[in-house]
């Protein structure tokens, strides 16, 4: 009912504090919520990915998320600073469903914010909750060691409610992975993240500078 | 789509808005976070459709079914024509797994259910009381039974972890009968329920 409420209220909240304001309430929700859940150790990738299939990490509160591990990012030197995932369901698709069975219709700010956040934030949003899910795992990452190494996490595709879809082609370039194969991705994932160990020397980084 | 289909909502929504709710307390204290939890369930009871039911039966069978508004987040179960129990409380997910990733359930969240008893209603144990007897309170505004307005009245809360509160001793006798349980029959219900309330019509 919670997650019902809140939506009710981003309509109430976009008018007054404009959706700029909703934005910034929401990248601090975020922002909390991962700073709330603590920080993790892991001796290396499979220690990593182990608990992440087992629920046992922060990000796992995101519900039901696959480590694809025949897609390890390597870099300059061939080694493996990271992995991509994948999300089976958007978190907030299920609330999506409820408000159209019990509400009726999801508020225009839904939209509103998610458009503003995509203009001047970064052009990854399918809905306004994307603006909580992707700073949490931004901070999450952050709170993360494997093998001694803070994590980043990248935002690489999602897919909406409607089959809306969000590319975010500067992030694949950076870690190697072609377009139209995270576009297949979508077809059975709702979200897809890669997680980097932070400061690593990424071979699409490299050729940009 | 009746309320037992309704898709189960993902825990980290639930977690996030308890934390935007424990972000407005931060700066305006329990009661900001009050005003803020009162508009939020008054919202919601505002984007529902009005309701409008030819006899008293026609809408207990939609209380209990789910077609309703007032039960759409709750499954209830009515052991009277006017008592209604909530058999699971409506953020109990949201609750566990916040308990789970992030620790106790924060202090604030019972704060502004004291400012609320003291200065609404006595009735809440902490913030989600908060929410579920306004939405129910204003829900009940949109409903009309045979014509006359409806109008709800909360006998008892149990929190998740068991806490239990009952309307006032001087209220108590009243809101009984009016239910049609004795206060025996009450604490039977509140063994394994979330919550007690009652529906009728002046």
């Amino acid at each position: 009912m919670l997650d019902v409420a809140l939506v009710s209220l981003i309509q109430d909240m976009s008018e007054k504090a404009g959706v700029e304001g909703t934005i910034q309430y929401w990248l601090r929700v975020g922002e909390n919520l991962a700073r709330r859940m603590g920080k993790e150790a892991y001796m290396g990738w499979p220690s990593f990915n182990v608990a992440l299939r087992e629920g046992r990490t922060a990000f796992s509160i995101e519900g039901d998320v696959t480590a694809l591990t025949d897609l390890a990012i390597t870099d300059v030197d061939g080694d493996v600073v990271g992995y991509i995932y994948a999300l089976r369901e958007c978190v907030f698709n299920p609330t999506i469903t409820r408000i159209r069975y019990s509400v009726g219709e999801v508020p225009e700010a839904d939209r509103l914010v998610a458009e503003e956040y995509n203009n001047s934030i970064r052009d990854t949003a399918v809905c306004n909750f994307c603006v909580i899910h992707q700073k949490f795992r931004d901070e999450v990452a952050k709170n993360i060691t494997v093998a001694g190494q803070q994590l980043e996490s990248y935002q690489l595709a999602d897919r909406g409610f409607t089959g809306e879809t969000k590319i975010d082609k500067p992030n694949l370039k950076k870690i190697g992975v072609n377009e139209e194969y995270v576009r297949s991705l979508l077809r059975n994932y709702a979200c897809v993240y890669a997680i980097i160990m932070h400061g690593a020397r990424l071979k699409g980084e490299e050729e940009e500078e | 789509m009746r309320k037992k289909d309704l898709v189960k909502d993902n825990p980290l929504v639930d977690v996030a808005a308890y934390l935007f709710l424990e972000d407005i307390a931060d700066k305006q204290g329990a009661a900001g976070m009050n005003t803020y939890l009162m508009s939020l369930a008054a919202a919601l009871a505002r984007s529902m459709p009005e309701e409008e039911y030819e006899s008293w039966e026609d809408f207990v069978d939609a209380l209990k079914n789910g077609d309703s508004a007032l039960s759409t987040f709750e499954e209830v179960e009515m052991p009277t024509k006017h008592c209604v129990v909530t058999v699971e409380s409506p953020f109990l997910r949201g609750w566990q797994e916040y308990t789970k990733r992030i620790g106790n359930f924060a202090s604030i969240h019972y704060e502004v259910a004291e400012y609320y008893n003291s200065t609404v209603k006595p009735g809440a144990i902490d913030s989600q009381d908060i929410i579920i007897q306004t939405y129910r309170a204003e829900m009940a505004k949109r409903i009309k039974v045979e014509g006359k307005q409806l109008r709800v009245a909360h006998i008892a809360t149990v929190a998740p972890d068991g806490t239990k509160k009952i309307a006032p001793d001087e209220w108590l006798p009243i809101l009984l009968e009016k239910a049609g349980i004795s206060q025996t029959m009450l604490n039977m219900i509140m063994r394994n329920n979330a919550s007690v309330w009652i529906v009728y019509t002046e």
